[in-house]
């Protein structure tokens, strides 16, 4: 049996999914988390023993009405897959603009199950409502769930059983009039005006409330404060600030340093299992290449998960929508909305789900521009390299992490004015934003995301990254004709001669030596990789030291092994923050990119800024502490305004019409 | 009246959706915000406001509120 489930953003289907299928799908408290279908079986405590019930969880939808603009991704799943029953999750606490969806679904033949979630809620807000009433007049089985109570409750076995017992019956339609009939807008318009009347009808014989909907509440004298125009900014960094130095700084390295004596440990236990005869270059492939690469990369694990962990805690709570409306504002400036913050904030845990929740922004230009800006703000992978170099070079000052943010909001800022002026399409559009009710996070919810982020890490780390690793030990200690390098002239591995005359181009930026360009090139398959790379390059096992809870024992000792100093350690991470990100996000950018122009575009442009950013740092850097400029000044001069006239031809060149894209979900 | 010249906590009765953009109309009409409704202001934010249409918050822009006449 196959179930849809299907309802309005924000009503809890996710949350449902999860606790039916057992899986763990991103829930967020805010309405757009879900952009593509998501597909279980329901799990085992659930069904009997030979049942196989699949249930699919679809983006949210308001209606399904024809003459609007929305690709309606419900009636397209139901046309092409037929599902046998569909699972229409209601938000309790909002029958009166539920139900019209609800009403849709019931004219598409398939027998229809009303899940009426947060039932919780009801009593809490004072509401009373006739379930029996209800069902009696949807014709159809209305079951209360509180998808948020986890694990496999009564209100879940009631709604399999309901599942079941519907399946294969032909569903009653609530209206007696089919929209579809209308022969043009106007029709159709009344249609649906006649199916509100219906629905209000429904709704005023079923609940009661004690206190309407339009009062002030609590929540929204936070909001007035949160969402200030002047103090919702400095409560916005102020929470990121927190979020980083928790992550970073407190809890963070002290778990880390618990995993990097694990780490140690099991390096010297393999050491031990090898026996004598081993050749030297296997032992160091496994010990240096494999297990010090990946290990230096574990060893910030816990750094990552504290972060998701709080990013989770945020989301849950419902602050998202606020940050949106607090940005508003300032988006405006450039052309974007509010709307363009969610993809944001998603990327600082990773690009990709960021990118692809872009897709509930209408204009087709802001949507491309904040698809292609987002991967400019630090990822959960680019989070090793910050934690490296600030660890190394800075001694963990927080200041290192919340700069390279708030730099990363900057460069969003400044290019959206770019973008704007080369497309020269300066349409503005509405901001329309749900703002979900507060609620108290939970942090099961908050651990068993963090975890299963963490999960995420692992195996890539395990995958991916371990082979990068191997491959870049192997290019490292063998020369062109396969012999094993000498300890006296690294430089004339493979792996040297290759990053070489790429390391060319970087000396204007501080940091032309061959370790690091191959560091960053290594980045693009994962960023992760940078630290690998830098591990396996430097022959340094691990950055953060056992002995005294600090990041690492002696900053100078490996700072000395790498051969740079502050400024250009800042350039570098500058410069491995703004390139363009790993494939993978390279790949979820170019699918809502849709259009080549754009994509490379994009590509370039990320490149463009990570160059002369990180050429900025290093030149003014070293200007300002010794007081004359880095190497290659005038190289690097050459190069930027190389890129500055290109822009410049871009924005003053005649404009071309705008591609429209045919696909767009609208979400409140 | 537009919504934007509104009082907070007042509620008024949609007439009309003067909306520039395409679809805007349509989709306010499946939150249920259409002429005949009524939509109360919760919140004034200078750029922003926040509003209710059964029994949903919404946050919407000035322009947004310029465009729902009451």
């Amino acid at each position: 049996m196959k179930i849809a489930l299907a309802g309005n953003p924000n009503s809890g289907k996710t949350t449902l999914f999860n606790s039916l299928s057992g899986k763990i799908e991103h829930v967020g408290n805010w309405p757009g988390v879900t952009v593509e279908r998501k597909e279980g079986r329901i799990r085992k405590a659930l069904t009997d023993r030979n049942e196989f019930i699949t249930i699919v969880d679809l983006p949210g939808a308001y209606s399904m009405s024809p003459y609007t603009e929305e690709e309606s991704i419900t009636r397209e799943f139901v046309q092409k897959e037929k599902p046998d029953v569909i699972l229409n999750v209601v938000d309790a606490t909002n029958l009166s603009r539920s139900l019209f969806f609800t009403t849709q679904l019931m004219e598409l033949g398939i027998p229809v199950v009303v899940a009426l979630n947060k039932a919780d809620l009801i009593s809490k807000r004072g509401i009373v409502l006739d379930i029996f009433q209800l069902s009696e007049r949807l014709s159809c089985p209305v079951i209360e769930t509180v998808a948020t109570s986890g694990g496999v409750g009564r209100d879940l076995m009631d709604l399999v059983d309901a599942l079941r017992q519907v399946e294969g019956t032909k569903q009653k339609k609530v209206l007696s009039v089919n929209v579809s009939d209308a022969h043009n807008r106007q029709e159709a318009v009344e249609l649906e005006k006649k199916r509100y009347e219906k629905v209000n009808e429904i709704v005023a014989s079923v609940e009661r409330r004690a206190v309407s909907s339009h009062k002030q509440t609590l929540q929204d004298t936070i909001d007035r404060v949160v969402a200030h125009k002047w103090l919702g900014i400095p409560i916005f960094v102020g929470i990121i600030y927190l979020v980083f130095s928790i992550s970073q700084a407190w809890v963070g390295p002290f778990l880390a340093d618990i995993f990097v004596s694990w780490i140690d440990a099991f390096y010297a236990w393999v050491a031990g299992l090898l026996p004598e005869t081993v050749s030297p270059v296997l032992s160091a492939l496994l010990l240096d290449g494999i297990i010090g690469g990946v290990g230096a990369l574990i060893g910030f694990l816990p750094l990552i998960m504290v972060l998701f962990f709080l990013l989770a805690i945020l989301e849950d709570v419902g602050y998202m929508a606020r940050v949106a409306v607090v940005m508003d504002r300032f988006f405006k400036k450039i052309g974007l909305s509010g709307k363009s913050i969610i993809p944001m904030i998603v990327s600082t845990g990773c690009a990709i789900p960021g990118i692809m929740a872009t897709r509930t922004i209408r204009n087709v230009r802001q949507r491309r521009t904040t698809a292609m800006l987002s991967p400019f703000m630090p990822c959960g992978a680019k989070l090793p390299i910050i934690a490296l170099f600030s660890g190394i070079f800075f001694a963990e000052a927080s200041w290192v992490g919340t700069s390279m943010y708030l730099l990363a909001i900057a460069v969003v800022i400044v290019s959206g004015l770019i973008i704007r002026k080369i497309t020269g399409d300066t349409s503005q559009s509405y901001f329309i934003m749900e703002l979900p009710e507060y609620r108290i996070p939970s942090i099961k919810r908050a651990t068993v995301s963090m975890l299963h982020r963490g999960k995420a890490f692992i195996v890539k780390a395990g995958t991916i990254i371990l082979v990068c690793n191997a491959v870049v030990h192997i290019l490292q200690t063998f020369t062109w004709d396969f012999s094993v390098v000498l300890e006296s002239a690294p430089e004339t591995s493979i792996l040297a001669t290759v990053a070489s005359p790429l390391a060319f181009i970087f000396i204007p930026l501080g940091f032309g030596i061959w370790q690091f360009a191959a560091a960053a090139v290594t980045g693009f398959i994962a960023k992760e990789n940078v630290v690998g790379t830098l591990a396996v390059t430097f022959a340094v096992t691990n950055f953060i030291s056992v002995d005294e809870l600090a990041l690492v024992a002696d900053g100078s000792q490996v700072m000395n092994v790498f051969g740079i100093g502050s400024v250009a350690a800042l350039s570098y991470l500058v410069f491995n923050l703004f390139t363009p990100p790993c494939f993978a996000a390279i790949g979820a950018m170019n699918a809502e990119l849709e259009s080549r122009k754009w994509f490379f575009g994009a590509i370039g442009y990320q490149l463009a800024t990570g160059y002369v950013l990180s050429f900025l740092v290093y030149q003014a850097g070293t200007l300002i502490t010794t007081g004359s400029l880095g190497s290659g000044f005038i190289g690097g001069l050459i190069a930027i305004a190389v890129f500055a006239g290109f822009i410049i031809y871009l924005i003053n060149r005649p404009k071309g019409s705008v591609i429209l894209s045919k696909r767009v979900h609208m979400e409140a | 009246m537009r919504l934007s010249e509104g009082q907070v906590n007042s509620t008024y009765m949609v007439s009309k959706i003067d909306a520039e953009e395409s679809g805007m109309e349509e989709f306010l009409f499946t939150l249920g915000c259409y002429p005949g409704e009524p939509v109360t202001i919760i919140s004034h934010l200078k750029n922003n406001m926040i509003i209710t249409v059964k029994d949903a918050r919404y946050s919407i822009d000035s322009a947004l509120a310029h465009a729902i006449c009451v």
